[in-house]
């Protein structure tokens, strides 16, 4: 066979193999995790995976659509008041309050998507902006429902049966299943028929449209899936800090998640975990100061736009890919 | 009624010159580079705290800290122009809204980082009222717009007379054509850029002493507002966003007159949504430009 330039390598054979290797012994990892760590490093693991669940959502919307938005942290926002108001008000069930904050984000970004969609590249990435701003606006003005800027705080423990959940290393063990089942969620997403519908709308979307997939509906269901991703994860925050105030809505929780998916790599599946254990439980294992992290997330961003645009997870998959070969030649 | 509305047109008029002094620049930058300076904000907060600085370390006064904080606003995006901005000559939308992004968190961390978070009292200013009419004014507002006039007059002559303006025009309508001719792409971007965040930081320190606070986090608002007047203005055409700052200033207050205070920061949002939506080329070109 004749080599050209734009002949696909062959993956080695085993590749998917030390693939689910590899993420099988991170999981088990992370499952012995509490046994070894103590608590301020577990918390930092669980804010890294409840930062997991937006970035996942972004990671669909930017990697498998090409749109940049800034609005993931208005839908995180969202569903931690979403739970927090089911919880204080009508007193139901953690998992009850997990997917009313999804269904809710979701359904607050169809009229939002409507018209930001129509938009395109930069007039997106500022109208998202705008969200976030509008969202700010909202919680701190709309006193009688979040309590303004005194927040809204003493959330009930989470329950799960007849276990109420109050320990560090509890919350780790929910919050790394709910991790899990999202990310594997994400991949039947992106692995099925639609999720090749949507990386064909990334890459042409006249093309796309021509061979008949309804690109503006899949744009809106991409949109509204990246906000339950969101709203997921806003629910989880809210349950673990147990507050929830206007802050939510401030611009570092955009900027962190996307750092968290264009630092591991957009439109990967690992890029997002690595993206989020190295941006998130990192700098939080080490105590830095949310201003110096912010200077370093600027950093970052200038270091992947002009030295690393794939990220960091292309360094990764050679690890694999190399690991793969040595299975195959020993 | 009738004159508390015409105060409030008079208010307006007055921050709608702060903004389109802001906007003025990032539409010329917008103009050679294609790219929205999601920092633009943060320079004005730089201006602003460059003469807070020197007003309360070293009492000088007013005068020479509206130099200092424009001078000192343009040191550090020099450094920026060279480093950051002149790379995004021809690079892809993504790259130019992520760098800017990240020099925002980089600035507006590190004023935070360095001086604290809370809010400041900028000391200063030519706040002695001025009695015209029947309604008094600070001499401070009337510098504000006097400036903000003679700037764009400034910038009209410049865009269309000197050797900077025609190159800074030939840049916005074709690169590869001033590659052709020998014009310094980079230096011409570099410049703007510097003139653009000059004007940024101008626009804060006569600002300062109107808002009184100064504090790390302002600019963010400022980055958005600027959003809608140079959409509304269209992008690229510095004439448009005078009329469309002031356009801007009034409404914002007119709403928080007769609706409310809170309401008046959705203003520009709303403002952006409907451009954006129906005449994304602006108010006052009919076609497109870029």
């Amino acid at each position: 066979m004749s080599v050209t330039l734009d002949t696909p390598h062959a993956p080695p054979p085993r590749l998917p193999a030390v693939r689910w290797g590899t993420a099988a012994l991170a999981l088990a990892a992370l499952a012995l995790a509490p046994l070894f760590l103590g608590n301020y490093y577990l918390h930092a693991l669980i804010i890294a995976m409840i930062f997991l669940l937006p970035a996942h959502g972004l990671n669909l919307i930017l990697g498998y659509t090409g749109m940049l938005s800034l609005a993931q942290g208005v839908f995180f926002g969202l569903g931690a008041y979403t739970s927090a108001l089911l919880a204080m008000h009508f007193g139901t069930p953690f998992v009850v309050n997990l997917f009313a904050a999804a269904a809710v984000a979701a359904l607050i970004a169809l009229p939002l998507g409507i018209p930001a969609l129509r938009l395109r590249a930069t007039s997106f990435v500022m109208c998202t902006l705008g969200f976030v701003v509008i969202a700010q606006t909202v919680a701190k003005n709309w006193t009688d429902l979040t309590r303004g800027d005194m927040g809204l705080s003493g959330l009930a423990r989470p329950r799960i049966g007849d276990i109420v959940i109050s320990q560090i290393p509890q919350y780790f063990y929910l919050i790394l299943a709910v991790a899990v089942l999202a990310m594997l969620a994400f991949i039947a997403l992106i692995r099925s028929p639609a999720g090749r519908c949507m990386v064909a709308i990334r890459d042409n979307e006249t093309l796309a449209e021509s061979l008949g997939i309804p690109t503006w509906t899949y744009k809106l269901v991409v949109f509204m899936l990246s906000a339950a991703f969101a709203g997921l994860g806003g629910s989880l925050y809210a349950h673990y800090e147990t507050v929830v105030s206007p802050l939510v809505f401030q611009m570092y929780y955009s900027n962190t998640i996307l750092i968290i998916v264009l630092g591991g790599g957009v439109g990967r599946v690992p890029g997002a975990i690595i993206g989020s254990f190295l941006f998130v439980a990192v700098t939080e294992a080490l105590r830095i100061t949310p201003e110096l992290r912010l200077i370093i997330y600027g950093f970052v961003l200038l270091l992947l736009v002009f030295m690393f645009p794939q990220g960091l997870a292309p360094l990764v998959e050679r690890g694999t890919e190399w690991l793969a070969r040595l299975g195959r030649k020993a | 009624m009738g004159s508390f509305i015409l105060e409030q047109i008079v208010n307006g008029v007055i921050t709608g010159s702060m903004y389109a002094l802001v906007a003025a620049g990032m539409t010329m930058i917008f103009g050679v580079l294609r790219a929205i300076n999601f920092a633009h904000g943060e320079y004005y907060m730089l201006g602003t705290f460059g003469a807070w600085l020197v007003i309360s370390k070293l009492d000088a006064p007013y005068a020479v800290s509206i130099v200092a904080g424009v001078a000192i606003a343009a040191l550090i995006a020099a450094l920026i122009g060279r480093l950051v901005m002149q790379r995004l000559v021809g690079a892809p939308f993504q790259a130019g809204v992520l760098a800017t992004i990240g020099v925002s968190l980089i600035l507006q961390n590190a004023v935070i980082l360095a001086f604290g978070g809370g809010y400041k009292v900028f000391e200063g200013g030519w706040i002695e009222p001025v009695q015209i009419g029947s309604f008094g004014m600070a001499q401070q507002r009337i510098v504000l717009v006097v400036t903000a006039l003679a700037v764009f007059a400034g910038l009209e002559w410049m865009v269309r007379k000197t050797r900077m303006g025609k190159a800074i025009r030939a840049v916005s309508q074709n690169i590869e054509c001033c590659h052709v001719n020998g014009i310094d792409v980079e230096s011409v971007v570099r410049r703007t850029f510097l003139l653009g965040t000059a004007l940024a930081a101008l626009s804060g320190v006569l600002t300062a002493p109107v808002n009184v606070s100064v504090y790390g986090g302002m600019g963010e608002s400022i980055t958005l507002k600027t959003f809608a007047v140079i959409v509304m203005g269209g992008m690229g055409n510095v004439r448009g966003t005078l009329i469309a700052g002031i356009l801007l200033g009034v409404v914002e207050a007119l709403v928080s007159g007769l609706i409310g205070l809170q309401y008046r920061d959705s203003v520009g949002f709303v403002a952006l949504l409907l451009m954006l939506m129906f005449r994304p080329h602006g108010l006052f070109t009919q076609k497109a430009r870029f």
